[in-house]
């Protein structure tokens, strides 16, 4: 009885010498065992081969190794010839003479690896980058969103094959055992903690990523594998291998916590598109627009942001870039919508040379607005008569005619006719009106831009040669003090020889000039 | 064979019945409306406004109906929104407060100033295709007949109205338009002559406004 009652450890842990933990170097953050983890571990084994692109010629990377080049990975391409790995640079030339080489860049492995975590993003809440061709992400509460386990891991396999990068996966509860299986190159999936330890057991030394000389003594004392590491004494290991190592067999067995950092993306998108020569084709450069725009709209969708302005700079060899800016009436990511402005655009816009390079950069982000969408489907007619919105409208105008030629108006509380109205830009929030009292004055419906002034006979004012007659009047406008904008006068609506009617005043400061001020339409 | 049967061929094209198969919009000129068909501006088409002088009344004409158009709701299918009205290149600045004050919703408002008349055109037609702007006014220097062609037909896509003011000279060109006015002013007040109206007959209104 006593012993079905006694909790019941872990088969992995009854086998190791000391039960208790290593002393602990620095506080670690636990996680409430709410939701179970789970972590996915994509190691991508040909980073520094794929991190080039694909490309239809023979590729092999090449590293400096004391002094001489030698061939880090080939493409499959090349290896057909029978360039190998560790080759001199020199003699996979020998061998296919129009073998193109590139010196491996770490600075382009970590911009590619951070761009998988960006785009992995919209798998798991919590992707980590872990080394330098390791990415891990926490699928334990991604599961049920994804339909279960098999078809999270089958979208993300196609996926990455689609991107064209190969590489090696491995689910397990904890990161560490997650990463070693996956460098082990078993497709494990290990969902339960119970079965950690005889999976782990298997893995050789090799997949731990520990140091070459630490994996060479350890084989030298008949340690090959994780589990022969975890027979030996504790406090000798840890002694003669650092604590550090016996911390990673705790942490991979689930016995320590293993905090990792949240890989978080950058709020504004920046993406070029490097050309292997000059370009001046246009429906081309808008191709490249259009690709660019499409991983900008999956940059946002992760984020659910949507931004208001863009910029296209084009890079020429010889002169400095030109700047294509667009802006939106709200914020938006569809790539179809950006598209649509830059086509008008672009119908207009010169440039000067052929393009090596396009660069998009997106404004500051901003949350988007979430638009209810109609309950009824069968709406057909309303929705293909209304093809877009006023912003949609007004954003279209502005691509083709200018930022300041599209305008809406409003009125402002204010005496004095050339102050009582504003311009207001469309792209901006919605406009304020003050609601005017109509108290039986009249005003004209076009105003001239600036009051103009009339000949006079006498005291009347003349209009293109002719008396005017006076009807209405007069209605005396004054002050202004408070902003030195003064105006003294008396307004008239007028008539003229041919029947237009006219809003006239006489200035009742300095000079009594007869103005025109406006038309009554 | 029964004259319903004949009716029926599609080669039969009885003027009347498209006329009256649409509703006009009250112009607020009983006047004028007794003499358009329809009872009222003819909707979903291209109006001519044909006038050398501004300040005869040229926009008083319109304002009710537009003060109409910009509070009323517009029913498009389900979407309930009221409906916008562009000007497009206007020859002076539309006064706000007068505008208020002739019942129309300023915030419905939106004038754009196209840098030449290919600008001006595409922009009308825009506006009037993307189902937004239930009145488009515009002042063009020159249209032409396809011009006016593609007017017309951009309002009828988007179910708007297009009003284009054009010069007295213009009345000899043809035009697609399916409401042609000319606008004089006379002695006793001005003169409103429907040169052409579809389904229509032409007339002269003396003194309208």
């Amino acid at each position: 009885m006593l012993r079905d009652t006694a909790p019941t450890a872990p088969a992995s842990q009854q086998q190791l010498p000391f039960t208790e933990p290593m002393p602990l170097t620095r506080p670690l953050l636990v996680a409430p065992k709410q939701v179970r983890r789970l972590w996915f571990c994509i190691w991508l084994p040909n980073l520094p081969l794929e991190a080039c692109g694909s490309s239809a010629e023979a590729l092999a990377i090449v590293e400096e190794q004391h002094g001489i080049h030698r061939v880090l990975q080939v493409d499959p391409v090349a290896a057909a010839v029978g360039i190998m790995p560790g080759q001199s640079a020199n003699a996979a030339l020998a061998l296919l003479p129009t073998l193109r080489l590139e010196e491996r860049s770490r600075v382009r492995e970590q911009q590619v690896l951070e761009a998988l975590a960006t785009w992995l993003e919209r798998f798991s809440s919590f992707v980590s980058i872990a080394g330098k061709d390791v990415l891990l992400l926490e699928i334990g509460g991604s599961l049920r969103l994804f339909g279960g386990l098999p078809s999270l891991r089958q979208t993300l396999s196609k996926d990455l094959d689609a991107k064209g990068f190969s590489a090696a996966m491995a689910i397990a509860p904890t990161p560490l055992a997650a990463t070693w299986l996956a460098r082990a190159g078993r497709r494990a999936c290990i969902r339960a903690e119970e079965n950690l330890g005889p999976a782990l057991r298997k893995l050789p030394l090799s997949c731990l990523d520990w140091s070459a000389g630490q994996c060479e003594s350890l084989t030298g004392m008949g340690v090959h594998t994780v589990g022969d590491c975890l027979r030996l004494p504790r406090a000798g290991f840890a002694r003669r291998f650092g604590a550090k190592r016996l911390l990673d067999l705790d942490r991979a067995l689930g016995h320590l916590p293993d905090p990792r950092d949240s890989w978080r993306a950058p709020e504004r998108f920046c993406a070029d598109h490097e050309m292997a020569e000059e370009q001046s084709d246009r429906e081309l450069l808008l191709q490249i627009c259009r690709e660019l725009l499409l991983s900008h709209e999956q940059f946002l969708l992760a984020r659910q942001l949507g931004t208001q302005r863009l910029c296209f700079s084009f890079f020429h060899l010889k002169s400095v870039a030109t700047e294509l800016r667009l802006g939106a009436a709200f914020a938006d990511r569809s790539a179809e919508r950006w598209f649509d402005l830059l086509n008008i655009r672009f119908e207009q816009f010169r440039l000067p040379e052929a393009v090596i390079a396009v660069r998009l950069q997106s404004g500051l982000s901003q949350p988007l607005q979430a638009e209810s969408a109609h309950l009824c489907f069968d709406n057909k007619a309303g929705t293909q008569r209304r093809r877009f919105s006023i912003a949609q409208l007004a954003e279209r105008l502005v691509a083709r005619i200018g930022d300041h030629s599209v305008n809406a108006l409003a009125t402002v509380a204010e005496h004095r006719p050339e102050y009582a109205w504003s311009v207001q830009s469309l792209l901006s929030d919605g406009s304020s009106s003050t609601l005017m009292a109509c108290d039986g004055i009249v005003r004209p419906l076009w105003m001239l831009p600036e009051p103009a002034l009339l000949p006079a006979d006498g005291d009347y004012p003349l209009h293109k040669g002719c008396r005017l007659t006076l009807l209405d009047g007069p209605e005396r406008l004054e002050t202004g003090w408070w902003d030195e904008q003064g105006i003294s006068r008396d307004y008239y609506t007028a008539v003229n020889g041919a029947g237009m009617r006219l809003w006239v005043f006489r200035n009742r400061q300095r000079t009594p000039n007869w103005y025109l001020h406006g038309i009554f339409g | 064979m029964s004259l319903e049967k004949l009716l029926e061929n599609p080669r039969v094209w009885r003027g009347s019945c498209q006329a009256s198969a649409r509703a006009g919009l009250a112009s607020g000129y009983p006047k004028l409306d007794r003499c358009l068909p329809g009872g009222g501006w003819p909707q979903q088409a291209l109006t001519e406004i044909l006038t050398d002088q501004y300040g005869i009344g040229e926009l008083r004409l319109l304002m009710p109906a537009l003060a109409e158009l910009s509070t009323e709701e517009t029913h498009y299918g389900e979407q309930r929104e009221p409906g916008w009205i562009a000007w497009i290149a206007p020859p002076f600045q539309p006064y706000p407060p007068a505008l208020q004050q002739s019942g129309i919703d300023l915030s419905r408002m939106l004038i754009v100033r196209p840098k030449d008349d290919s600008d001006l055109l595409w922009s009308a037609e825009q506006a009037l295709s993307s189902g937004t702007c239930v009145a488009v006014l515009l002042w063009p220097d020159k249209l032409d007949d396809q011009g006016s062609r593609r007017l017309q037909l951009a309002a009828e896509k988007g179910h708007s109205w297009a009003i284009a003011f054009r010069p007295l000279t213009a009345r000899q060109q043809p035009s697609a338009a399916a409401l042609r006015l000319e606008l004089q002013s006379t002695g006793q007040g001005t003169r409103v002559h429907i040169l052409k109206s579809r389904g229509g007959r032409p007339a002269v209104l003396d003194s309208l406004l």
